[in-house]
């Protein structure tokens, strides 16, 4: 089966759900989450079936397609965090059907949760198209379905002022950065008469193009995805709109639409970092943006009281350090030598993990306990300890303690930046660090240490059902061999 | 045609400095309407006759005839009175300054003037003909198309949901 049969499935799989959802008169729609997710299963199965491209097949599609390992484990990614944003809608779903119809829900207790469950596939079908897309054009149509149908999910607590506020926020935001991304296309496109990667690279190469054109053409894109992968000073939408977005859809937000904006700036870093002319400032600019963002990210999350606004600004820092692995990108591999593609994925592989367990949950502890403060987590080591321990082993990922696999992610960045001798980045990535061992271990401070045998430790167990346990295990599980193998987690990237 | 191309741009230019400084959105609406005009001129001196006819059938005409219609269904009072702070507006003429000192250089750098671009791929008449820009789309283009039809649909499913009164 070609790599793109995928897509078809999984766009398919959305049309399904929404004609489900609008024909059959479901008496409950937590069906449709069901579906959609056994469904994306069955896909991440066929993964593993794919068969490259034959020699023999001509069609133009591949043009604007490439089936490479690597496309292939970021389609990985798209669908293993879609199935678990599934899930975790699952066990939100009370708080999608206050907000989404409050007056009428007597009449229709459910409106409006059906879009809800299908939005998220539909975010898939384009996440795996971006994963292979290797023009200008498809690279732009398919960031902009993803990114569309995040302005929707991100407002869609309707009645809620902060859910709309995240909204609008992000809408306005993105719209801007989308002007920036097409006026960059656009030089590009002007510079080197191509809108194909390999074409852009090779007339990049060729020495004909002026370096400021194409300097130029960069830095416009830089600021574009800057704003979709939350690099400084482009963050400052991060924290209001993951605090107001749906947890589920927060948790999607940070790791797909992240995952997304990487493997674009990925592609185009190549494309530059290709051209004798430009490598130079190309990467200086990385790396004035990873520093940036590993400082402002990690010392502006130590103050935070809020949880959910915790993670943002972590997100902005693991941003820092993903960029760091760009700036780095050695421009000769030597052998043995992790690429710094190879890294990103691996980066975003285990960032995928250990913030989806933390999402988890937060959107437990918010339907339960009503609050996303870092106090309301307060004696859950005693009145939930399997939640305590899930948010245990999330935290320590996050912050790269040892044998888990954030450590190895944090690890890879520090051995390809030292490789490439960039030692002021590896001085602000190891303060970055430390910073994160301080704010991601206060939250299980919290949960131990606060006031163990107080009222809110005699608090009544929160609930876990057996999807959110089979997940969380599942979770917990693969962190751990991660850190204890991550030469299986490189190996399937190729 | 140069005399042209400065008539035209200054128009465009013009009309977007309209857009901004207009109180009311009535006016700011129809000054964008000069500008699109302005554009629409450009793109057919430019033998992109179709771009140009596209610019004033869907823009000038049905996107702004829309805008037209939600600023007369918000309240145009409210937003005449609006004052922007000193912080606010400095700040957006350091940002435009900005980013038009920056336009400006590499335009100066640059030997567009003096030296032929690259030419583009593909005959002069798959990007003037109507009739091959549309074959084009359909074959060589389907991918794209495809993801876009994804894009509208999944847009249209959101202004549903995020708009209608009572959910069912």
């Amino acid at each position: 089966m070609p790599a793109y049969a995928l897509e078809i499935i999984v766009f398919s799989l959305g049309l399904v759900l929404l004609l489900v959802d609008a024909f059959a008169k479901l008496e409950d729609k937590r069906s449709l989450a069901w579906l959609g997710m056994l469904g994306l299963v069955v896909v991440f199965g066929l993964l593993f079936k794919v068969e490259p491209r034959a020699a023999d097949d001509a069609n133009v599609f591949w043009r604007f397609y490439s089936d490479s390992r690597m496309s292939l484990f970021f389609k990985g990614i798209a669908i293993l965090s879609t199935i678990l944003v599934l899930a975790m809608a699952i066990d939100y779903r009370g708080l999608i059907e206050k907000f989404t119809a409050p007056a009428e829900k007597k009449a229709h207790p459910q409106a409006g949760l059906g879009e809800f469950f299908a939005l998220p596939v539909f975010a898939c079908a384009g996440l795996m198209c971006m994963a292979s897309a290797t023009n200008l054009v498809s690279i732009f149509v398919s960031l902009e379905a993803v990114t569309i149908t995040f302005y929707v999910m991100v407002a869609y607590m309707r009645r809620n002022v902060g859910s709309l506020e995240a909204g609008v926020k992000y809408l306005i935001l993105g719209a801007l950065s989308t002007g920036f991304l097409v006026y960059g296309f656009a030089w590009l496109y002007g510079i080197t008469g191509s809108m194909d990667l390999a074409e852009i690279g090779a007339a990049l190469k060729s020495g004909d193009v002026s370096p400021t054109a194409a300097l130029f053409a960069f830095s416009l894109i830089l600021v574009a995805l800057g704003f979709k992968v939350g690099a400084v000073p482009f963050q400052m939408w991060i924290p209001d709109v993951y605090q107001g977005a749906p947890t589920p859809i927060t948790a999607f937000l940070s790791v797909g639409s992240k995952a997304a904006g990487f493997i674009v700036l990925l592609r185009l870093s190549a494309v530059f970092l290709g051209s004798e002319a430009v490598a130079g400032q190309v990467a200086m600019a990385f790396a004035v943006v990873a520093g940036l963002t590993l400082i402002v990210g990690n010392l502006t999350a130590i103050p935070q009281s809020n949880f959910k606004r915790l993670l943002a600004y972590s997100s902005i820092a693991h941003a820092g350090f993903l960029l760091t692995a760009l700036a780095a990108a050695p421009r000769k591999l030597e052998a043995g030598q992790l690429s710094s593609a190879t890294v990103v994925a691996f980066y975003l592989g285990a960032y995928l993990l250990m913030t989806l367990l933390a999402f988890l949950v937060v959107g437990l502890v918010r339907v339960h306990r009503d609050s996303e403060e870092i106090e309301a987590y307060r004696g859950l080591g005693k009145s939930s300890p399997f939640l305590a321990l899930a948010l245990l082993i999330a935290m320590a990922s996050l912050a790269g303690v040892p044998l888990t696999a954030g450590f190895f992610g944090k690890f890879f960045v520090f051995q390809l930046a030292i490789q490439g001798g960039h030692w002021w980045l590896v001085t602000l990535a190891a303060i970055g660090a430390g910073a994160g061992f301080y704010y991601y271990l206060k939250v299980v401070a919290a949960m131990y240490w606060d006031d163990p045998t107080g009222a809110a430790a005699k608090a009544a167990a929160i609930p876990v059902s057996a999807l959110t346990r089979a997940a969380v295990v599942t979770l917990i599980v693969l962190i751990v061999i991660a850190g204890f193998a991550p030469r299986m987690i490189l190996g399937l990237i190729g | 045609m140069t005399f042209l191309f400065y008539i035209f741009a200054a128009l465009a230019i013009v009309g977007g400095i309209g857009v901004v400084l207009n109180r009311n959105p009535v006016s700011s609406a129809f000054a964008m309407i000069v500008s699109f005009l302005g554009l629409a001129a450009l793109y057919i001196q430019l033998d992109a006759y179709l771009v140009g006819t596209l610019q004033i059938l869907v823009y000038a005409g049905a996107i702004m005839v829309l805008f037209l219609f939600i600023i007369m269904l918000l309240d145009i009072k409210s937003e005449e009175g609006r004052q922007f702070g000193v912080f606010s507006t400095a700040g957006a003429v350091v940002v435009a300054g900005g980013m038009l000192l920056i336009v400006a250089k590499v335009l100066k750098n640059f030997e567009a003037g003096e030296k032929a671009l690259t030419p583009l791929k593909g005959a002069a008449a798959e990007t003037t003909d109507v009739s091959a820009i549309g074959e084009l789309l359909f074959t060589t283009y389907w991918f794209p198309v495809q993801v876009i039809g994804m894009l509208l649909l999944v847009a249209t499913v959101g202004v549903v949901v995020l708009s209608k009164r009572e959910l069912r």
